[in-house]
């Protein structure tokens, strides 16, 4: 039998210690990911750290998150880049897109590996929102997709023994005036005319896209002037607005989710917004009276084309830790994990929409918007989404805050609608 | 002694005491050096530069021109285009129509702020029981975040859901809901009126503090001359106060000019633009449109009008005030 003394015991012990430190040591600084700082607008930043959590786990990542409010958001990442900091992945969304790429602030995402492989796997459309302003290259991956949905209350166009949702606008106006009239609501209708940028310009270009018109030429000149569509949409809110059909106080509104909110009531018959707000409405009995499932979605009326937007994931031109930052991206906008994680999650959690159409197959997906929605009906609606491509040019920034003063005016029949 | 001989000589005394009195003149001012330094950096250099922004092309994401070196910090300088951001403004209607909100804003909100705020001075001037527990509760609205008070009010006026409509329909004085937002005058004097709410607290507590500094001899000797409550405090009260009243005038004046939260929780500058005031369009300008050079002149052109009429209440209100003693 061979011995051992306790010296040798002790020794080996010791370098069995030693060699398990420097093992686990050296493995770290074989695969773990250098540290990258990752920044967005606050929406439901406890799921956002869940999925940073999850990615630092599975993935050996090292990312940091913050979040900032939305209404700082984009100048305060402007001021950070002035000051020198360098944020390897933000969100941005569309409108300022183009100037931090025009701006060097952040990259193109056409050379990084894989990318191809999720371009083909997106709708053209979203595709063509996504890219710089001639087309060629692609500023980020998908955060989320929306776009326009009527919304109708179901039990009430019952009580009132309407049949079913309006398939026009003309139908709809008429619904509003009998709802009216038999006093089952007050202010029937509720567009998103609310002042913020996601109210009402979003909503007069899908007004008008409902009545065939465009709001901008190929050259994204402004031509809503000579667009006979736009001017019927117009007549139209401003005939809604004089029969108080519409709540008036959804003017100075400050944003879309307030607007929405208002539809919980179950006072309102017909409700116009972003696409995700129906999981609120339809799918939240704590809040919503209109849980479950007795706010509906309808297809839109007219030529059934809303608009659409997405805003993204972008990639820092000056990171210093590029391939880790695509990695992390990748495993936001795209499929990193194999399972689509980050895109799912939004889907189930808060009903936002993604342009890869092959994840609305995956059964929880589909039991989970079964739910709030009717999924079929939601992806024909985005059949007819359309994007514009006028927000890539750095005048629109302000000619979107600035329209939304004529558009209330016209609406208050404080203007006319301007032909050309 | 030591310290004597480290002065320079220019700086030092004929005699041994005049050396140490201007040795300690150097000895405050090295102590109160941190202090001027820190508000360099702090107030006059924001100052400063947030002027020289005011005549420049701002585009924060291309800092490739001329930059001051300060501390190893790069300062970019931008292009300096001379008045072409003022000219800009000063050409664009809305400012024009803006500017004549802010000054009706500013006039109903320090009217408002200053009388009522004097009002409930007046009141808690006087001894009744509870009086402790009201002048702690008044200072609630004064206490609170100003986006928490616009939330409040909402919950308050709003057409739909809130407290106001309730009560009224309750009491059958309405049919149907009143909507305070609706039109851009209406809405814009809720908006005084909600700043007043949360601002008049302050006024009173500073005309509480003066009233009670009034000597109260003063107000014996009135009235063994006859002088009823009325003329007490015309004649007593508010000469004293002056100073006072002066401070609330400044102060409601500025943070009149200066309100924005309560415009963004509200009504973000709407209906149309019929909320929209100065120091709105300013905000919007610079973090909207990312115009930082128009956004500093139009928020410029707010400072400069404080002055006036900090010059012009100084005149009308201090100019042949002589205090006390």
């Amino acid at each position: 039998m061979t011995t051992i003394s306790r010296r040798q015991l002790l020794r080996n012990a010791g370098l069995l210690g030693t060699s398990a430190v420097l093992a686990d040591r050296f493995r770290g600084v074989a695969h773990a990911d250098k540290p990258i700082s990752f920044s967005g607008w606050v929406f439901k930043p406890d799921t956002v750290k869940d999925y940073v959590n999850f990615y630092n786990q599975k993935f050996t990542g090292q990312v940091q998150y913050e979040s900032i409010p939305w209404a700082q958001y984009h100048p305060t990442m402007e001021t950070r880049a002035l000051a020198g900091e360098v944020v390897d992945v933000m969100y941005c969304n569309h409108n300022n897109r183009e100037r931090w790429f025009e701006n060097g602030l952040i990259r193109s995402l056409d050379d990084l590996p894989g990318v191809d492989e999720l371009k083909k796997k997106m709708t053209p459309a979203n595709l063509d929102s996504l890219k710089n302003k001639d087309g060629t290259k692609l500023l980020g991956l998908p955060y989320f997709t929306s776009l326009f949905v009527l919304i109708y209350n179901e039990p009430m166009l019952q009580q009132a023994g309407i049949k079913g949702p309006a398939k026009s606008w003309d139908e709809l106006v008429e619904h509003c005036t009998k709802l009216k009239r038999d006093k089952l609501s007050d202010t029937p209708f509720l567009p998103n005319w609310n002042n913020s940028p996601s109210g009402t310009m979003p909503q007069f270009m899908t007004d008008c896209f409902s009545e065939g018109a465009q709001v901008f030429d190929a050259k994204n000149r402004v031509i809503v002037g000579q667009e006979p569509g736009a001017a019927k949409a117009m007549e139209r809110w401003q005939k809604v607005y004089k029969a108080e059909l519409v709540n008036p106080e959804v003017l100075t509104k400050t944003s879309s989710t307030d607007t929405h909110r208002l539809f919980w009531t179950g006072r309102y018959a017909y409700h116009t917004n972003h696409s995700y707000y129906l999981k609120t409405i339809a799918g939240e009995p704590e809040n919503s009276k209109l849980a479950p499932k007795k706010a509906k979605m309808a297809m839109y009326p007219g030529t059934g084309h809303t608009y659409m937007w997405t805003d993204s994931y972008t990639v820092n031109a000056k990171t210093k830790v590029l391939d880790d930052a695509w990695k992390f991206t990748r495993f936001l906008g795209g499929n990193l994990n194999g399972d689509w994680y980050v895109q799912r999650q939004w889907c189930l959690i808060s009903g936002l929409d993604n342009p890869y159409p092959e994840m609305y197959d995956h059964p929880e997906i589909i039991q989970s918007y079964d739910r709030w929605i009717d999924l079929k009906l939601l992806r024909e609606q985005y059949k007819k989404g359309k994007v514009i491509a006028a927000y890539k040019g750095p005048w629109y920034g302000e000619y979107d805050t600035k329209a939304v003063a004529v558009v209330h005016n016209i609406i208050r029949a404080r203007r006319r609608f301007p032909r050309a | 002694m030591a310290v004597a001989r480290t002065i320079p000589s220019a700086v030092q005394g004929t005699s041994p005491r005049d050396g140490l009195r201007l040795s300690e003149g150097w000895f405050a001012l090295c102590l109160v050096l941190p202090t001027l330094l820190g508000i360099f950096v702090i107030v006059v250099f924001p100052l400063l530069y947030s002027l020289w922004l005011s005549f420049t092309d701002v585009n924060l994401l291309r800092t490739t021109g001329p930059a001051l070196e300060l501390f190893g910090v790069r300062v970019p300088l931008f292009r300096f285009v001379g008045l072409q951001n003022y000219a800009k403004i000063f050409d664009d209607p809305l400012y024009w129509s803006s500017l004549g909100r802010t000054l009706y804003f500013v006039g109903a909100f320090v009217v408002e702020a200053t009388l009522v705020g004097m009002g409930m001075a007046l009141v808690l001037h006087e001894r009744f029981a509870g009086r402790p527990l009201v002048r702690s509760l008044l200072l609630i609205p004064w206490s609170l975040s100003r986006v928490v008070v616009g939330l409040l009010w909402i919950g308050i006026l709003d057409f739909e859901f809130g407290a106001l409509n309730g009560i009224l329909a309750r009491l059958g004085l309405i049919d149907g809901s009143i909507a305070f937002f609706k039109h851009g005058f209406s809405a814009l004097n809720v908006l005084v009126a909600v700043y007043m709410w949360n601002q008049a607290p302050f006024a009173t507590l500073l005309f509480l503090a003066a009233m009670q500094s009034i000597s109260l001899d003063l107000y014996s000797a009135a009235e063994v001359d006859g002088a009823g409550y009325w003329q007490r405090f015309r004649y007593v009260t508010l000469p004293a106060m002056r100073p006072i009243v002066f401070l609330v005038l400044v102060l409601a004046t500025v943070n009149g000019f200066l309100m924005l939260d309560l415009i963004y929780v509200l009504t973000m500058g709407g209906p149309a633009h019929d909320t929209t005031t100065i120091s709105w369009l300013g905000f919007q300008t610079t973090f909207a449109f990312f115009k930082f050079g128009p956004g500093t002149a139009i928020l410029y052109t707010l400072t400069a009008l404080c002055l006036v009429l900090t010059v012009i209440y100084h005149r009308l209100i201090l100019a042949r005030f002589e205090p006390e003693g």
